[in-house]
């Protein structure tokens, strides 16, 4: 499958990669390039591959509640919510954002490797529930302005709001309805930008041009996993699986301890939110040039604890760093040492705290 | 002389130089592109012998890492430390960023599949 941005990436000279069946950017000129480019200035990603799913209806706020852990009924007009979709014994089918647009209309925006499977589970959860679902993911094309001087080229184009973090509205920029959200998958400022497909490449096009004089640059998938790794913000397929409860992979800050309402895998992950997850998500640092990757064995006191989920550079931190799953254990904790065995050796990794990379501009309201 | 006219590559994106007594073993400019940003190269040790085809290094980029074969059997006798002290040089300087240089332990014959330059070029533009 294409974007409707498939050709401007080509003519840009981006290198194309299959990404769950979509052909989309790795880089456009450098991993490493691109991704500073996001942490000082503007980087812009296509990522109309991502699932845009409208829950509406009379039931939906109960009906989303009943699939995550998080509790929708809390949601204001406007706001986003990052969430998780359990199966029935707490494992993770999907993470998602779930946006309150209004009263009875529910954004949700999946991965794009989990559509079908995010539908699929969706609508074995219907029964009972007076809400339809609309897959919109073919129609919507969606663009991430991320970084620090993202917030300068939307007033740009004319954007005059002003919306905190993780909120949403309809509005107009260009003269093209759009939903603008100040969410993103980088850790820094952001917005992303939700068009119909006609409409994706006047607005990709004018970001470039207009987006010059803020240094703006086209990313592509590869610095966006790197920025993410950075961010420690989770990959589906990587740190997220069907066998990984959210309180296992460390996403116990996103969930309630007070919500009411019975959801999917409530039972296992409030056991395990007073107990602990079979095993724990750590960041490591490499204490080598080394580089620790994806299914990497972990091994503690010469024993095999774990494996690394995600791992590779942080072009920030001039250092190599991965998360991984170990053993719920109270002795491998931040500071220790680990090894990760690369290529038949041992290689020395501190446990550190997440996120790698703090976020340096908080978002708070422009005056 | 451009180095290009004295190489010989694999269809696995090493090239083969012949210097002397020894030959200089690389990474040819179509795989320095492919990788993108090199991040880290593991190198032998000096006097380890490999066989044609065998695994004597690591190249990583930011998204991977590539098993480096040797072109043909060989003993190393010199290891490029630069650039696995400056892993960014293969991908500045791909001419002068030679990996390994061997001696030749095998027979002629393992030098039949290699290509030169050019015939490489046309492989891999396919």
């Amino acid at each position: 499958m294409e974007t409707y941005l498939h050709d401007k990436h080509v003519a840009l000279g981006a290198k194309m990669v299959d990404f769950a069946g979509w052909s989309m950017p790795v880089q456009y000129t450098s991993i490493i390039e691109e991704h500073k480019n996001v942490r000082e200035n503007i980087g812009l990603f296509d990522v109309s591959h991502m699932g845009e799913v409208f829950v509406v209806g009379k039931d939906s706020m109960e009906f989303l509640n009943k699939l995550v852990p998080q509790d929708i009924s809390k949601l204001t007009d406007g706001k986003a919510v990052y969430c998780q979709l359990p199966n029935r014994n707490g494992g993770l089918i999907d993470d998602l954002i779930i946006y309150k647009l209004k009263e009875q209309t529910y954004l949700v925006i999946c991965n794009a490797s989990r559509v079908d499977e995010d539908i699929n589970w969706m609508a074995l959860n219907q029964r009972g529930y007076n809400v339809n679902l609309d897959n919109q993911s073919h129609n919507l094309s969606l663009i991430a302005v991320q970084g620090p001087k993202a917030i300068d080229l939307m007033h740009k184009l004319g954007y005059t709001q002003n919306q905190d973090s993780f909120t949403i509205i309809e509005s107009k920029l260009l003269n093209i309805p759009m939903y603008i959200s100040r969410t993103g998958y980088t850790g820094e400022d952001g917005f992303e930008l939700l068009v119909i497909n006609e409409y994706a490449e006047y607005l990709w096009d004018t970001l470039l041009e207009k987006g010059k004089e803020f240094n703006a640059m086209p990313i592509g998938l590869g610095a966006r996993d790197t920025l993410r790794l950075e961010a420690a913000l989770p990959l589906y397929g990587n740190d997220l699986d069907e066998n990984t409860t959210p309180v296992e992979a460390g996403l116990s800050w996103s969930i309630p301890k007070d919500k009411f309402q019975d959801y999917n895998g409530k039972k296992v992950i409030e056991e395990q939110l007073e107990n602990g997850g079979r095993k724990k998500l750590i960041g490591l640092k490499m204490l080598d040039k080394s580089i620790a990757r994806h299914e990497y064995e972990v091994y503690f006191k010469g024993e095999k604890v774990g494996h690394v989920t995600s791992g590779g550079v942080s072009p920030m931190l001039n250092a190599n760093i991965a998360m991984a799953y170990v053993k719920n254990s109270k002795e491998i904790c931040t500071d220790c040492v680990v090894q990760v065995m690369i290529r038949e050796k041992l290689h020395d990794a501190q446990v550190v705290k997440r996120p790698f990379v703090q976020k340096r501009n908080r978002v708070h309201k422009e005056k | 002389m451009s180095i290009t006219e004295k190489i010989l590559c694999t269809k696995s994106h090493e090239y083969l130089l012949e210097e002397g007594d020894t030959y200089s073993i690389g990474l040819t400019d179509y795989a320095v592109e492919q990788l993108g940003d090199i991040v880290f190269v593991e190198l032998p040790e000096v006097g380890v012998e490999f066989k044609k085809g065998d695994t004597f290094a690591t190249v990583e980029s930011v998204k991977a890492a590539s098993e480096i074969y040797m072109p043909i059997s060989g003993k190393i006798v010199e290891v490029n430390n630069a650039v696995a002290d400056s892993p960014e040089s293969l991908n500045n300087d791909w001419e002068n960023s030679w990996l390994v240089k061997i001696e030749k332990t095998g027979s002629d014959a393992e030098m039949a599949d290699l290509l030169d330059y050019e015939d490489y070029k046309e492989e891999v533009d396919e």
